[in-house]
């Protein structure tokens, strides 16, 4: 009973394997054909001194040490860097772990495209119909699996999503054309307000050296006059000081109470933190209670924040200094102001000594050439300004205002410029995406891609928003990513990858970061994001951007050139 | 000055930021001890130590108030009952204390003490609690399967008014010296005393009494009662309606220095002593199934299971013992210098071992074995608690596990990199956060909208989805299976007897309560396909957290005085809660449409004795750090000997981090866990073994696929664990119990009896290390045949570089394996066999297959092959292992495709030159045929071997091939 169907089984191994001369052995693919065709013996590829049989090629015994008698099974499969060492007598390495002469199983998928699939995918199951269309991988010897060629309508298929997929392409290219005319638009006119700012700046600077010499001419002018201030002792500026030291004194008590204020606060915050902290420690890890969550997480959230938020400029000594009472070495030197004569009081003595009928005229006098002065700006208005004369104020605030201007447009220029020379991406397209932003619902938040900006996580719960980095740069990587029949996929490949970096702070962690990976689509859209470990987010985005077609032939470098 | 102070001002700042974060963070470094009491914190534990220091203190005056009342004192039907009477007090009053001893054809003894006031509920529970009365009783009823019919044969050879001698044992060489006042018994192996009950006099069965209320102030001057009643731990009052209510005995084993089992825990497999001293513990050894926060290593402290199973060991001898209770207990262990025995003339005596059982309360059920092999221990422990379930094959390959795969595309995506990779895996697994707001059974309708599509996916390569499903039922509105739980009133209850309410994963929760036989049933319709949307046929589960864990309850559980079903406390049955949970699932899925009949695939983290026949276990939540990896091997052996050798630990570490090199050697040790899962917390960075990077992912792949490779012998081995018990992972003692040297080794061990000697690496930065030789047969590096020079005793260094798996092969047998790499352990079962054997000393070796279909129960009809190899003369035969005689089988399904299946590839390492030769001829069934042979001979260190493949030999079939 049994023999028979033994026979039955090799005859249909042979069939299926062993070629008749000039056919090509299965799985061989069409670069190692020369090796298989017509040969009275078969030579392993990398061992040319074994020779076997033809009928021992794919008899699911591995002959060679390179794998290459087996090109149609898998039977030579456990030759490979990644298998548990054992001897292999004739491999390079003179063991398993060794690099097979034969990339794979090669499927020729007739009607579509061929293609290599790995050796331990043959014969164990499964039709791989996503690389091996035709069925060519399994052979019915186990568990009698076959699988039926499938290359027609798959090709079909293929063949209708690839022209869909290229006409979707070729509207995103249209797209992507417009947004780099656009961009260039963009990068055109802040050209040409760099150009107008240049002018300005140049113009400005002219007249700002201008108004500086005058008010250095007024103020030479004015010096030497004699002027006397009214009011008592010290006149107005003695008045001044008298307020200002009042006044400082009670900034000074404001500033204490505040500041008392200010420690009884510190110590309910540490108070509480400490609580916080305690409850943190105690509470149990494993607890889901959403009341506890939240507030750990909130507290963990608050706690990061305070790690990496920049500590006030606000100095603990300079509140000191300014608390202390003010004398000779610390703070304003009031006494030094009280006790300096200034030359108006010499003048007042002066007057002290000469007889009053003199004294009344020669008052009389002074106060009309002080008068004819001040009419004439030779002389600061007293009712105006305690010191300066408003010519010289004039001047002064001319000066002041052409040089505020200068800084202002100054600054404008920098801004300008270094935008200019900031990475816009191939073509500076990216110009065209700024400002905007795209957003995608998943799960309990929305996550939210601002160009060149920002990328966020908001709660739909409420709770507070996190910056999940800020745009650093663009890069080139790597995509390895499923083919969707939407098109919504990287796919692999060479893909952009926007860098967002140094977002908010994880409690326990790293600053949350982003990678925007770009892909070709119509339009701006977030296809998905996920969060593979904590605060490392994904986003994939599709944007006309990630495209290339033919039309649009390597703009990035023709820009450049 | 002004920048200067500036700066330091903000250094001081940051630096106090620091210090405060690092507050924040270094407590969850290490187990929260405080969490979890000390013997001196649990009053019982506390009554009865200090009953033995009083003990001790007092010695040769010292006299156990326990008496032997012979009121029928005939042996009948192996058993001998009588009633213990134990004295309370000066006046002389007693309590009595029916004792049952029972002799087992097995050869095991068992002794039962109960209390008979208690058994006639002549009781008073304080409190008004609805409680029951009598002690707790039904442990037995959970645990034991089997093996308890009597063992007619026994009977007593001697009596008189001090003692009863009872002959018994399949060879009538054991005895059971019953002394009469004050009670105790001593079992004899030939003569031989090998377990002393009582001998240092620490019974202590606490009698139920009535609390004297009184006056404030007033104390009871005789004894202590301030533990008897109400106790206070961590903030929670546990009522004691019962009041003091523990059992303990002291237990010897005389000239036995190790003692192995009460698993879990971290320590050494041969345990410590525990009342302190140099390398002691202080406290005593603990079973209480806890969920313990990142535990510590070499620790007496309680873990997650508890197998109140003890075996002691000495060079050519084996006893045991099972403690069959249930509630809290506690174990202490000293050891004496043989000199020290104040009972033996004989100043050569050997070590004995003195341990102090304690259990809070239930009866004393006591399970005595008398060896004398290992074997003989573990197969009857298996009689009696049950073996190892056949496992779903595919339970033996990888499993990827993370908390949490975050989406369905994740899940898929997972898969596809595996595929990409060429890495084999068999199943991913979700944790907690699939399930809609931690509602089990529902999926999050956002994350995994469509988890068919998953099952599909993973379906398309034989893979498989595990998800999890924990004992707490969230306490929500409009969650109807809360409701149902509510309404059908299947929940444990508080003290009251209102539903127990507490908080775990889904915040406030109720927990089903499997003492009760509706909740079992209500837990299966719970499981069916048709209830649980989202499920399949490869979808299987994880039951986790059912020790059970409570957060913030007392010790991360539930209250003692909480009511099971029938009213019993959570303090009788706290150990077998774990139990009864796992039981129920496995039960469920076996039951998920009708007329579905397959083996379940169940996970679990608490156990006690008898959760082996459910499924696997995984030591708990441990750390990515180099102990953790060194003690996972420990404690997997540890387990193997205690009966449920279906263990692992999480790879690689759950909390933390691992770098690179430790994750290797972790999956380079992993390749020998019998379960073996990836796992890692929510907090971790991903480690997949794809994302390694060179040449780490390599390395890792490659231990995955020797793991793939060697799974028929994995099997195999699964197959001997079913059938009498026996490890999986097994030590030296037990494989060499004769080679002393080799009694306390707990860092290396034989796969199954497939002669594969492993010592795993678990160091940084070690690339050697010395493997412990257990005899004289001769020994080959696997992975290069290299004929290893040693010895019996010898260690051998093993050069050891990162892409090395110390592995040596003894001589005398053969394994099976198959060698095509393949994607999952499904795509793998109709792929050819290679056969490796390593020749013996005496040009010998044997070997055993054993194979089915991996999914059903229908080798319970015969539906499996079995077969047995052997080389003896020059000739490699293949044989049915059982003498079946296969032809009259009628296949199968799977049965018929098998025939396909061949035997491809023998690898014949130590092969002598007289089979270098072209050829040979393959002989079965009547036919004939010829197989290429390759010699090669040896080379420097590396032994001749020889290869025969396209040896196209049915592995059902009977064949024979000779080599000269």
């Amino acid at each position: 009973m049994q023999h028979p169907k033994t026979l039955a089984l090799l005859g249909a191994v042979c069939s299926l394997t062993v070629a008749a001369a000039g056919s090509v052995p299965r799985g061989v693919g069409p670069e190692f054909i020369s090796h298989y065709q017509n040969k009275e013996v078969f030579a392993c590829i990398a061992n040319p001194s074994i020779t076997i049989s033809p009928d021992r090629v794919n008899d699911n015994t591995c002959d060679c040490p390179d794998g290459s008698d087996e090109p149609g099974t898998a039977a030579c499969a456990f030759i490979d860097p990644r298998s548990p060492e054992q001897p292999l007598i004739g491999s390079p390495s003179g063991t398993t772990n060794a690099t097979r002469s034969l990339p794979g199983f090669w499927c020729n998928n007739k009607g579509h495209i061929g293609g290599y699939i790995p050796f331990t995918f043959v014969n164990d199951g499964i039709c791989d119909y996503d690389v091996c269309c035709d069925g060519s991988d399994e052979n019915g010897s186990v568990n009698g699996v076959k699988c039926e060629n499938r290359c027609a309508a798959m090709g079909k298929e293929y063949r209708r999503l690839a022209e869909e997929r290229k006409k979707s392409v070729a509207k995103a290219n249209i797209k992507k054309r417009e947004m780099i005319k656009e961009a260039a638009e963009l990068r055109q006119r802040a050209e040409a307000r760099i150009a107008a700012l240049e002018k300005d700046v140049k113009d400005l600077e002219a007249k700002k050296e201008d108004l500086q010499r005058k008010y250095a001419q007024v103020q030479n002018e004015e010096a030497g006059k004699i002027v006397k201030s009214k009011g008592g002792r010290g006149g107005k500026l003695g008045i001044l000081l008298g307020l200002a030291k009042d006044r400082v004194e009670e900034l000074r008590e404001a500033l204490r109470l505040v500041t008392e204020d200010r420690e009884i606060m510190r110590s309910k915050k540490n108070e509480l933190e400490a609580i916080l902290m305690q409850f943190k420690q105690d509470h149990d890890p494993n607890s889901n209670d959403e009341g506890v969550k939240a507030a750990i997480k909130s507290f963990e959230d608050w706690a990061a924040r305070e790690a990496s938020a920049d500590q006030s400029e606000f100095l603990e000594s300079d509140v000191n200094e300014i608390l202390k009472e003010d004398d000779e070495t610390n703070g304003v030197n009031w006494k030094a102001f009280e006790e300096q004569q200034d030359d108006t009081d010499i003048l007042y003595d002066f007057d002290a000594y000469i007889p009053p009928f003199i004294r009344d005229v020669l008052h009389d006098k002074i106060r009309i050439v002080r008068q004819w002065l001040i009419s004439n700006g030779m002389m600061a208005d007293p009712a105006t300004d305690g010191s300066e004369s408003s010519v010289v104020k004039a001047a002064r605030e001319a000066a002041e205002t052409a040089e505020q201007e200068l800084g202002h447009k100054t600054r404008e220029l920098d801004q300008e410029r270094s935008d200019i020379q900031k990475d816009y991406g191939p073509s500076d397209i990216f110009r065209a995406l700024q400002g905007k932003c795209a957003e995608i619902d998943a799960g309990e938040y929305t996550y939210e891609l601002c160009w060149l900006d920002k990328t966020l996580q908001k709660s739909k719960k409420g709770h507070a928003h996190s910056n999940m980095g800020n745009y650093e740069r663009t890069e080139i990587a790597i995509a390895d990513e499923e083919e969707r029949v939407d098109g919504r996929s990287l796919g692999s490949g060479p893909r952009m990858v926007m860098r967002y970096e140094n977002g908010q702070t994880c409690w326990n962690g790293p600053q949350r970061r982003t990678d925007v990976w770009l892909g070709c689509a119509e339009k701006e859209e977030i296809w998905r994001v996920s969060e593979a470990e904590k605060c490392v987010y994904k986003l994939e985005v599709g944007t006309p951007v990630a495209c290339e077609d033919e039309d649009v032939k390597k703009p990035d470098e023709k820009d450049e050139l | 000055m002004r920048s200067t102070m500036g700066l330091s001002w903000k250094w001081t700042a940051l630096f106090s930021l620091l210090s405060a974060f690092l507050c924040l963070i270094e407590p969850t470094l290490a187990v929260k001890e405080h969490d979890f009491k000390k013997c001196a914190q649990a009053g019982f534990c506390k009554r009865n130590r200090d009953y033995a220091d009083q003990a001790a203190a007092q010695s040769s005056t010292w006299i156990s108030p326990y008496q032997v009342v012979l009121e029928s004192p005939s042996l009948k039907d192996g058993q001998i009952q009588a009633v213990i009477l134990k004295t309370i007090n000066a006046a002389g009053e007693t309590v009595r204390l029916p004792v049952t001893i029972s002799f087992l054809q097995s050869g095991v003894a068992r002794v039962v003490v109960d209390e008979e006031r208690r058994q006639n509920k002549d009781i008073e529970v304080r409190h008004g609690s609805a409680a029951r009365k009598e002690r707790y009783n039904e442990a037995a009823k959970w645990s034991i399967v089997g093996g308890l019919e009597p063992d007619l044969k026994a009977e007593i050879v001697h009596q008189d008014d001090s003692q009863i001698n009872v002959k018994y044992g399949p060879e009538a060489n054991f005895e059971a010296v019953i002394k009469l006042s004050p009670f105790g018994i001593d079992f004899r192996r030939d003569g031989a005393s090998q377990i002393k009950f009582n001998e240092r006099g620490l019974l202590n069965f606490e009698h139920w009494r009535a609390k004297i209320e009184r006056p404030e102030g007033e104390e009871n001057t005789e004894e202590d009662e301030s533990t008897w009643w109400d106790e206070s731990f961590g903030g929670s009052t546990d009522t004691k309606p019962l009041g003091p209510e523990s059992v303990a005995l002291d237990i010897s084993f005389h000239g036995y220095e190790h003692v192995y089992g009460i698993p879990e825990h971290t320590g050494p497999l041969s345990l410590k002593q525990t009342r302190g001293g140099e390398g002691n513990y202080a406290e005593p050894y603990r079973l209480y199934n806890a969920d313990v926060f990142e535990y510590i290593l070499d620790s007496p402290m309680t873990l997650y299971g508890s197998i109140p199973f003890m075996q002691a060991h000495r060079k050519d001898s084996s006893v045991g013992l099972l403690w069959l209770n249930a509630a809290d207990t506690w174990v202490d262990i000293i050891k004496t210098k043989g000199s020290s025995n104040p009972l033996s003339l004989n100043a050569e005596a050997p070590s004995s071992t003195q341990t102090h059982w304690i259990s809070e309360a239930g009866i004393l059920d006591i399970f005595v074995f008398l060896g004398p092999t290992p074997q003989d221990i573990t197969k009857k422990y298996g009689e009696l608690t049950g073996t190892t379930a056949m496992p779903q094959e595919f339970a033996l390959g990888y499993h990827q596990c993370r908390w949490n795969y975050i989406s369905q595309d994740d899940v898929k995506d997972v898969d596809r990199r595996f595929d990409k990779a060429q890495i084999p895996y068999d199943v991913i697994w979700l944790d907690i956060e699939y399930a809609d707001g931690v509602r089990y059974f529902t999926f999050d309708p956002h994350s995994f909208s469509d988890p068919i599509s998953i099952g599909k996916q993973l379906d398309s390569h034989g893979r498989k989805l595990v998800v999890i499903i924990d004992p707490h039922i969230k306490r929500v509105d409009n969650y109807p299976i809360n409701e149902q739980l509510q309404s059908l009133d299947l929940a444990v209850h508080d003290k009251d007897g209102n539903i127990y309410e507490g908080d775990c994963w889904p915040g406030l929760s109720n927990w089903i309560d499997c003492f009760n036989p509706k909740a079992r049933e209500w837990w299966k319709t719970l499981h069916k396909y048709e209830n649980f949307n989202g499920t399949m046929e490869n979808t299987f589960i994880w039951n986790d957290m059912n020790e059970p864990s409570v957060f913030h309850g007392p010790e991360t559980t539930m209250p003692k005085d909480n009511l099971h079903y029938d009213n019993w406390e959570h303090r009788d049955v706290h150990n077998l809660n774990g139990m009864t949970y796992h039981h129920s699932t496995f039960e469920a899925l076996k039951s998920r449409k009708k007329g579905e009949y397959r083996r379940p695939f169940v996970l679990t983290r608490a156990f006690f004795s008898g959760s082996q026949r459910f499924g696997a276990m995984w030591t708990g939540d441990n750390l990515a750090d180099w102990g953790h990896l060194q003690t996972s091997i420990t404690m997997l052996i540890n387990q193997g000997i205690s009966g449920f050798p279906f263990s692992g630990a999480d790879v690689a570490g759950f909390f933390g981090d691992p770098e690179s090199e430790l994750i290797t050697r972790w999956y380079q040790t992993a390749a020998f866990y019998p379960f073996f899962r990836a796992h890692a917390h929510i907090d971790t960075r991903r480690r997949e073994p794809y994302l390694l990077g060179d040449p780490y992912s390599a390395i890792a792949t490659a231990a995955l696929r020797l793991r793939y490779s060697l799974l028929p012998s994995w099997y195999t081995t699964f197959f001997y664990a079913n059938r009498d018990g026996s490890p999986i992972l097994r030590p030296m003692f037990w494989t060499h119990p004769s080679s002393e040297g080799g009694l306390a080794i707990d860092d290396q061990f034989f796969l199954g009896s497939t002669g594969l000697l492993v010592k795993p690496i678990a160091e940084k930065d070690k690339y050697s290390t010395d493997i412990w030789i257990p005899d004289d047969e001769t020994y080959y590096e696997y992975t290069t045949y290299n004929l290893v020079k040693t010895q019996q005793g010898k260690h051998v260094t093993f050069d050891a570089p990162i892409d090395r798996i110390p592995i040596l092969m003894r001589g005398g047998h053969i394994i099976s394996r198959r060698d095509i790499p393949r994607r999952s352990s499904t795509l793998m079962r109709f792929d050819p066999y290679t056969l490796v054997i390593s020749v013996s000393k005496s040009g010998e070796a044997e070997g055993e297959l054993y194979v089915d279909d991996g999914d059903s129960y229908e080798y319970q009809d015969g539906q499996y092959i079995y077969r047995k190899f052997s080389l003896k003369d020059d000739v490699i035969s293949s044989a049915d292992a059982e003498g079946r005689d296969t032809r009259k089988i009628k296949p199968g399904k799977w049965l018929k495709a098998m025939r396909d299946v061949h035997v491809d590839k023998i690898i014949i390492v130590g092969a002598p030159a007289s089979w270098n030769r072209e050829e040979v001829q393959v002989e079965s069934e009547g036919r004939t045929w010829s197989a290429k042979v390759n010699y090669q001979a040896a080379n420097g260190d590396r032994a001749a071997f020889a290869t025969v493949s396209h040896i196209r030999a049915r592995v059902g079939e009977n064949w024979s091939i000779k080599l000269a």
